[in-house]
């Protein structure tokens, strides 16, 4: 194991005359360039670049390092989830190149998350010992750094050496991915109940449509109707996920909240988002399906 | 034995400047540039002219500089126009005329003000404080407006007054907060009647010296800055004197994190943060937080008889 780990991180030199590539972001395996790659690099690269800009520009107002911690978190959970998503959306738009794109979004969202870590140490004014002891001792901190840990060593272990030396335990040990994200979804739940859930419990209902669609048996998996099914399982879900939220954290009426849900008069509530994100996958798959 | 402690404010007679010296010339000061400043810029709207941000009260002291208008003005907490800090311009649209504010419950002499006969009735001055946000940020703002006691005395409270509750406007047509019907709206707060008479309790009407901008509570607001600053509601509508103690707005949704007395110390940890330090808005500092907030000397004694009460959250 331990040799094969060794041979993973340091690949033995290739023939001389064929010098491997350089792995840029924008090349494809074979070392070509590839738009697909250099377009997915530069959009992952691009919320951060805006929020530096807002930085630059005195955008962020008076509290920068704060305000712009939890915008890059929000692209940390983004972007994690996107990483879940890729798999499927590969497989629904028949669109096999998609896959190669994963790697790239979850090293983003890794990358997103240990800023995210970076600015909350720089709005603590880098009192390391403090923020070790905040990390300890606040329950929604623990979780973070432990999705953020774990979420390091996915990282670590995403090069092609790795793949190679763990075999079919790298596929196990990245399905760590899953109670990440479930922590990560956590941790955008109990920063804040003070302001608004909205995009949480957003994320809970899209984190709860991935599971579920790899819960489907392979065979259901670009079935319409399973699908069909599995928008109001992920709407269900998210709203039940509020409703437990506000009626164990809070003195709210619960029953109140879960109920604003049918009433889409008032507004679409996140849960009823999910839902429809949800419902737009069975009409993309079908689009994709009449266009062959 | 007897021992009277000096305030912070309390100098020895000897040294003191008399005071109408100091109020003079700095009015006179103030003045002078204020006006010099107006007349060779823009005419300032009649409204403003019209504003009298009244003579600082020298007795309190910030000890740190001014926060910058633009920061005070726009990095706000107001739930019913939102749950971000930029609903400054969603607050544009409060009607600040006309206003009324009822004064009632145990008083001798309930009353309703239009908010303009409030101002002239009561005493206008300057006071610097420090607001310290329960979030672990905090300002330093020159508010005007009149301590709470004047209210009080205007309207004589009656012996079985112990609290007093206010509470702000709900408006449902300018605040898209209130659609989220399951929030105990409107926004309530309170004090005890002693808190309330304390010298430091204030009513916000202004701050730099302008009329009050809606997104920090205009037309009127309370403050005590010893307190964390969700206790100082924003655009009362009504101040009620009460026997029983008035559920405030976050008591009510999470009394494990908000409480009644929300005084301010940076011993005891907010449940997901610790109160020990502060970042004052728009200079990249942290400094530590005090007891009180610094106002101890003038708000300790009221808590002398009252350590079984969850004092500080
Ligand atoms: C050591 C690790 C981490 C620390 C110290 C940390 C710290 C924080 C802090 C201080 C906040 C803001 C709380 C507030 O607004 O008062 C926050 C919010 C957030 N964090 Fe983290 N975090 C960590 C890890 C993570 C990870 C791994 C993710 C995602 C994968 C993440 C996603 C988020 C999100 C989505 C928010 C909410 C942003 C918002 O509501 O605007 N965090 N985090």
């Amino acid at each position: 194991m331990m040799q094969a780990m060794l041979r993973a991180a340091f690949p033995p030199a290739l023939p001389p005359g064929r010098a491997r590539p350089f792995p840029f972001p924008w090349r494809d395996r074979a070392g070509r360039f590839s738009w697909l790659k250099a377009a997915t690099f530069a959009l992952l690269l691009a919320p951060g670049a805006w929020v530096a800009w807002l930085a630059a520009a005195d955008g962020l107002g008076p509290e920068p390092w704060k305000d712009g911690l939890r915008e890059i978190g929000l692209w940390a959970i983004r972007l994690l989830l996107l990483t879940l998503a890729v798999t499927p959306f590969a497989r629904l738009l028949a669109w096999p190149r998609l896959a190669t794109l994963r790697r790239m979004i979850g090293l983003g969202a890794l990358g997103y998350a240990l800023l995210h870590l970076a600015m909350y140490a720089a709005n603590e004014n880098f009192r390391l010992l403090h923020i070790a002891g905040e990390i300890a001792l606040r329950f929604y901190l623990t979780i973070g750094f432990v999705a953020l840990l774990a979420m390091a060593a996915l990282g670590w272990t995403s090069t092609d050496g790795w793949v190679r030396a763990l075999g079919r335990r790298w596929k196990r040990l990245h399905l760590l991915i899953w109670p990440i994200a479930a922590l990560g979804v956590f941790h955008f739940f109990l920063q804040s109940p003070k302001s608004g859930l909205w995009e949480a419990v957003l994320a809970a209902g899209l984190l709860l449509w991935l599971a579920f669609w790899r819960l489907l048996p392979a065979g259901w998996r670009a079935n319409p109707l399973a699908l069909l099914a599995l928008a109001p399982a992920a709407a269900l879900g998210a709203a039940l996920v509020e409703y437990a939220w506000y009626a164990l954290g809070t003195n709210l009426p619960a029953a109140m909240i879960l109920a604003a849900n049918l009433d889409v008069g008032f507004e679409l509530r996140p849960a009823v988002w999910a839902g429809l994100v949800a419902l737009a996958v069975p009409a993309v798959a079908c689009l994709r399906k009449i266009m062959d | 034995m007897f021992i009277r402690k000096r305030r912070g404010w309390e100098i020895p007679e000897s040294r003191v400047t008399p005071e109408h010296l100091v109020f003079g010339r700095r009015a006179a000061l103030g003045g002078l540039a204020l006006g010099g400043a107006m007349a060779l810029a823009n005419p300032a709207p009649a409204a403003e002219e019209a504003f009298n941000p009244g003579l600082r009260n020298m007795r309190y002291r910030p000890g740190r500089d001014v926060t910058a208008e633009r920061n005070a003005t726009t990095y706000n907490n107001y739930y019913e126009f939102g749950t971000d800090k930029g609903i400054y311009r969603a607050a544009e649209r409060l009607p600040l005329r006309p206003w009324t504010v009822q004064v009632d419950g145990l008083v001798d002499r309930p009353r309703e003000y239009a908010i303009d006969d409030l101002l002239q009735a009561m005493p206008i001055e300057e006071r610097v404080y420090r607001l310290r946000c329960v979030e672990a940020w905090s300002m330093v703002v020159p508010w005007s407006g009149f301590p709470l006691k004047a209210l009080l005395d205007a309207v004589g409270p009656q012996s079985g007054a112990k609290y007093v509750r206010f509470e702000t406007a709900a408006l449902r047509g300018v605040m898209p907060g209130l659609r989220q019907s399951w929030y105990p709206w409107p926004y309530v707060e309170g004090c005890t009647l002693e808190e309330a008479a304390n010298d430091l309790s204030f009513m916000v009407v202004g701050a730099y010296g302008k009329k009050l901008l809606p997104q920090n509570g205009a037309p009127l607001r309370v403050h005590q800055p010893w307190k964390y600053g969700f206790k100082a509601g924003k655009s009362l509508v009504r101040i009620t004197l009460t026997a029983e103690r008035p559920k405030s707005f976050w008591e009510a949704i999470q009394p494990q994190e908000y409480g009644f007395w929300a005084n301010i110390n940076p011993e005891v940890s907010h449940p997901r943060w610790s109160q020990a330090s502060e970042r004052v808005l728009g200079t990249g500092e942290r400094v530590p937080t005090q007891l009180f907030n610094g106002y101890g000397e003038f708000v300790a004694d009221l808590y002398a008889g009252l350590q079984q009460e969850r004092l500080w959250a």
